[in-house]
């Protein structure tokens, strides 16, 4: 293929000449062609098929292309760089545990070195192919003979480049004559104008301009102010012909659609609401120990008595409970507020406002039927109807060092043995879970925190020393509770960790604290000698 | 394309033949006295008690070592009119010769299902009286007994069997009539035999090799046993092609193209194997979860870690470098080379899959292993040369055979 780039006609000049182009009726006469142009010693010269012709590479004498040996230097390049890459982030620069799995190059590399070769190859390969061929290429010669059209028809053509060192116009002639072919031309420069034509110049202008268009509307849109409601492309995926909680229907009776609890039925995980082993603090003895305001604290579901259903639903006839958070109602599904809630104490309407990560969005909902005046809440039972136990607001929304001591009735015995199995299970899980915020030790300078502070994040409140007096006092129910539910910042584990590794974690715990503050008289006497040995 | 042959040329070697009672007598000595090497460990050593042990499962490894070439065979054969490849018309022959071993290769089984009706437990813990292990216990109710165990075995005895067997009658009924339409039989059925043969090949995996440690298991088992068969075939393949050559024979229908393409398949092999134990590594090692991993444990210790580690060396990288490049798989010393060292290293992963779960690595159950699996290797000679005894080496009537010869590699 010539390398001369097509160029504005001069008219002063004659065009250029390029080479001789010969055309055969068949393959088998232009592979024998190519041999006789080979043998000759023509070195720049090319073959033009319809369909790849076996054997053209060896009839032309082309070489092998170095392509490969640049993929194979491109995939070994790609690997390097992921191992590398893995090795340097997960082994020198950010130590994090992923699944306990050990630090740097892992089996868990693997795929993505792979993933690279692949990738390096693939770009090295197609790239490759793209500069050794000299691609892109607008025009070449060759096309101004409108008979090399068939060569992706019915034609073979074999050229001659004039850029090689041993061509002369007449001798090439003559070779090519003598093979029999077609038709000889000689490949003339294009003579005809090279400027884009006008029409496609302006519709790439067009384009272009019409692909600005989306970005500046996005760049207005976040730099602006609109006061339009937002467009509805989808209007039955905006408004579902649903009911969410705590909106009214008249599919019911009672106009409600959440459904009350059916007598005489369990609900998935109730029971596990009144058992100590599951919630850290005994639900049965919070009456006893806590007065009015634990009523929005915790609840447990405690069935109502026979032949009295649900005492904590309101009659149908009476008004239906008003949302307590008005978040973005629309007008139709907004139940009248007839009655504000009057007795509501403050610190519960400002709940949802102060601490809208709350883990569990469903307090507003489960709290609101106490807001109700008329709600025939019994004192002497003084249950929440909620099936869900939940933390009280304030102390929800307060940082972590200024939370008034929860009064609850928590368990002070470890409900699992301490056992060389469970702490050995608790320290596996601490260690999986805790350690990243509060440090092996538990003194709070867990991977997390150390990465924060170095960052200098100011909104970061540093995770609790498991060591200070008020962490150490707690019983084991407290901080089993907070496992469960999370305190400030710290975000629930129920979900990945079981009640039993829970209490095998507060047991771990427990003896993190205890090795803190022991005396000799902990150590077992058989086992003091050794340590004083150590010493 | 000139088709014109001689006769002799396509047919097995005198010489060969005569070689049959040494190449059985060798093989039978080799494992009578790798048998031997089990029992003369000893006691000191602590594996003279499990020396049964040690045999059974060398035995089993080494049976499919030599199994893998002809399931290996079979597959090529029915692939090759699945996509009525033209290429290798010239080598099916020689195939189809493997394939055939089937039925040879089924004999060497009945030893272990002889063991099994013996009450043994030594290979397949399964076959036990009272089993404690809760999980083989569920297992061996009803899908591990030994009774379904033999009838699945036969079952997929035969259905190779038939197969090969059908497939070859059809061939050599070519040879004579040179008619097209029995191509189109075999191109018909192709299709659906290689879902039969998949599963086929899945289950037996599973029951012969992976029940071995039947509270264990991996679905992609059969796909490794399958990948490692297919390279283990190539090699074997590649290693046939060029004895017989340097013996005077097949030496026009058998070009460099022919042993190009071959390397490729070998190479590509190299790497699916690669590709399928990696990715049932993976899995194990990141879920993991001790009743998973602990296959993995037992080939990490007790001396077998040398072998396990080795072989990501020994059966990936090494081969895998050696026969990327194109020169190296169009030269005739450099393939032969790298088929042989895919045969020792197919025998390693083979060993890597059973032995370790008969005990630790010593010195006497391993050479008693490696006796044994030169013992298989002659025995299989034998058998080859029995069955290539009197049929021609290429299918001369195949219609596609032009195509096969004039088919080169494009340069790149």
């Amino acid at each position: 293929m010539s390398e001369h780039k097509p160029r504005k006609s001069n008219e002063s000049k004659p065009p250029k000449a390029f080479g001789w182009m010969a055309e055969y009726v068949d393959e088998a006469s232009l592979l024998s062609a190519s041999r006789k142009v080979r043998d000759s010693g023509y070195t720049k010269t090319d073959a033009f098929t319809p369909f790849p012709v076996h054997g053209i590479d060896e009839a032309l004498g082309i070489k092998p292309t170095i392509l490969p040996f640049l993929v194979l230097c491109a995939g070994l390049t790609g690997m390097t760089t992921a191992l590398l890459m893995q090795w340097w982030m997960n082994g020198v620069d950010y130590k994090y545990i992923i699944s306990g799995k050990p630090f740097g190059i892992t089996p868990a590399s693997i795929p993505v070195a792979f993933e690279l070769t692949i990738l390096f190859s693939a770009f090295t390969s197609f790239l490759g192919m793209f500069a050794l061929n000299q691609l892109p290429k607008f025009s070449n010669p060759v096309f101004t003979n409108p008979k090399f059209d068939r060569a992706t028809n019915d034609r073979f053509f074999l050229y001659v480049s004039s850029a090689d060192k041993y061509y002369n116009r007449e001798s090439v002639k003559d070779l090519l004559a003598a093979t029999h072919p077609e038709s000889l031309d000689e490949v003339m420069e294009d003579t005809t104008p090279a400027a884009l034509p006008r029409p496609i110049l302006l519709g790439a202008m067009l384009l272009v301009f019409a692909g600005l268009i989306p970005g500046a509307i996005i760049l207005n849109m976040r730099a602006g102010f609109s006061n339009l409601p937002r467009l509805h492309v989808f209007f039955d995926m905006d408004f579902q012909p649903k009911k969410k909680s705590q909106q009214q229907t008249t599919v019911f009776a009672d106009g409600r659609t959440m459904r009350p609890q059916v007598a005489g039925t369990i609900a998935r995980g109730q029971l596990e609401e009144q058992d100590p082993f599951y919630l850290g603090f005994d639900p049965a003895k919070i009456s006893a120990t806590t007065g009015r305001s634990d009523l929005m604290l915790v609840s447990t579901a405690v069935q109502p008595p026979e032949g009295e259903p649900a005492p904590a639903e309101p009659a149908p006839a009476e008004p239906a409970p008003a949302e307590p958070v008005k978040t973005e109602g629309t007008p139709e599904n907004q139940p009248p507020a007839e009655q504000p809630p009057a007795e509501q104490p403050p610190a519960e309407g400002e709940m949802p406002a102060t601490e809208p990560a709350t883990p569990t969005e469903t307090v507003p909902a489960e709290t609101a039927p106490s807001q109700i005046p008329a709600t025939p809440l019994e004192p002497a039972k003084a249950v929440e109807p909620a099936p869900a136990a939940v933390p009280a607001p304030a102390q929800a929304a307060a940082p972590a060092s200024g939370t008034p001591a929860l009064n609850l009735p928590w368990v002070e015995k470890l409900p699992i043995e301490a056992t060389e199995a469970h702490m050995k299970l608790g320290k596996l899980k601490y260690e999986t879970y805790c350690s990243a915020c509060h440090g092996y030790a538990g003194f709070g300078d867990g991977l997390v925190h150390k990465r924060a502070e170095s960052l200098l994040q100011p909104t970061w409140i540093p995770p609790t020393s498991l060591h200070a007096d008020r962490v150490r006092t707690q019983p084991v129910g407290q901080i089993f509770h907070t496992i469960t539910k999370g305190q400030g910042k710290m975000a629930s584990y129920a979900t990945s960790i079981t009640p039993k590794e829970r209490w095998a974690i507060v047991l771990y715990v427990k003896a993190l604290q205890r090795s803190r503050n022991a005396s000799i008289e902990d150590v077992p006497v058989e086992d003091r000698s050794k340590l004083e040995e150590a010493k | 394309m000139n088709l014109n042959y001689d006769k002799a040329s396509i047919e097995l070697p005198e010489a060969w033949r005569a070689k049959t009672p040494i190449f059985a007598f060798v093989g039978v000595v080799c494992i009578l006295f790798g048998a031997a090497c089990f029992f003369m460990a000893p006691a000191a050593d602590g594996t003279n008690s499990k020396a049964f042990r040690y045999l059974a499962h060398s035995y089993l490894a080494n049976f499919i070592y030599v199994l893998s070439f002809t399931l290996g065979a079979l597959f090529f054969i029915l692939v090759q009119f699945l996509t009525r490849a033209g290429w290798s018309s010239s080598i099916r022959r020689l195939a189809e010769i493997i394939m055939m071993m089937i039925p040879y290769i089924a004999l060497l089984f009945l030893p272990v299902l002889f063991m099994l009706f013996q009450g043994s437990s030594s290979l397949y813990e399964w076959n036990a009286e009272g089993i404690t292990n809760s999980i083989i216990a569920e297992k061996a109710k009803f899908y591990l007994t030994k009774e379904f165990f033999t009838i699945r075995s036969i079952g997929y005895f035969a259905l190779w069997i038939v197969t090969a067997t059908w497939f070859f009658r059809i061939s050599r009924a070519q040879d004579e009539s040179g008619d097209v339409e029995l191509s189109s039989v075999r191109q018909k059925w192709a299709g659906p035999l290689i879902m039969l043969f998949a599963l086929s090949m899945t289950f037996a995996a599973f029951d012969w090799v992976m029940s071995i440690d039947a509270d264990w298991y991996s679905t992609i088992f059969g796909v490794y046993l399958f990948a490692a068969s297919m390279m283990a075939f190539f090699a074997m393949m590649i290693v046939i092609s060029m004895s017989l050559q340097n013996a005077g024979k097949v030496q026009k229908w058998i070009t460099v193209e022919h042993f190009h393409d071959m390397g490729k398949f070998l190479f590509g092999f190299v790497m699916f194997w690669s590709y399928i134990a990696f990715s049932q590594l993976i899995l194990l090692w990141y879920g993991n979860i001790p009743e998973e991993t602990y296959w993995y444990d037992v080939r990490l210790r007790d001396g077998w870690q040398y072998l396990s580690y080795g072989l990501i060396a020994f059966h990936f990288a090494i081969p895998f470098l050696g026969l990327l490049s194109r020169h190296v798989r169009r030269h005739r010393v450099g393939l032969l080379f790298w088929s042989i060292w895919i045969l020792v290293a197919h025998w390693l992963d083979m060993t890597f899959l059973i032995m370790p779960n008969a005990g630790p690595a010593s010195f006497f159950p391993l050479a008693g292993h490696l006796l044994g699996g030169l013992g298989m290797l002659c025995i299989f000679a034998a058998l080859f040369i029995v069955r290539a005894t009197g049929v021609p080496l290429v299918a001369m009537r195949d219609p596609r055979l032009p195509e096969a010869m004039k088919y080169a590699n494009p340069l790149l």
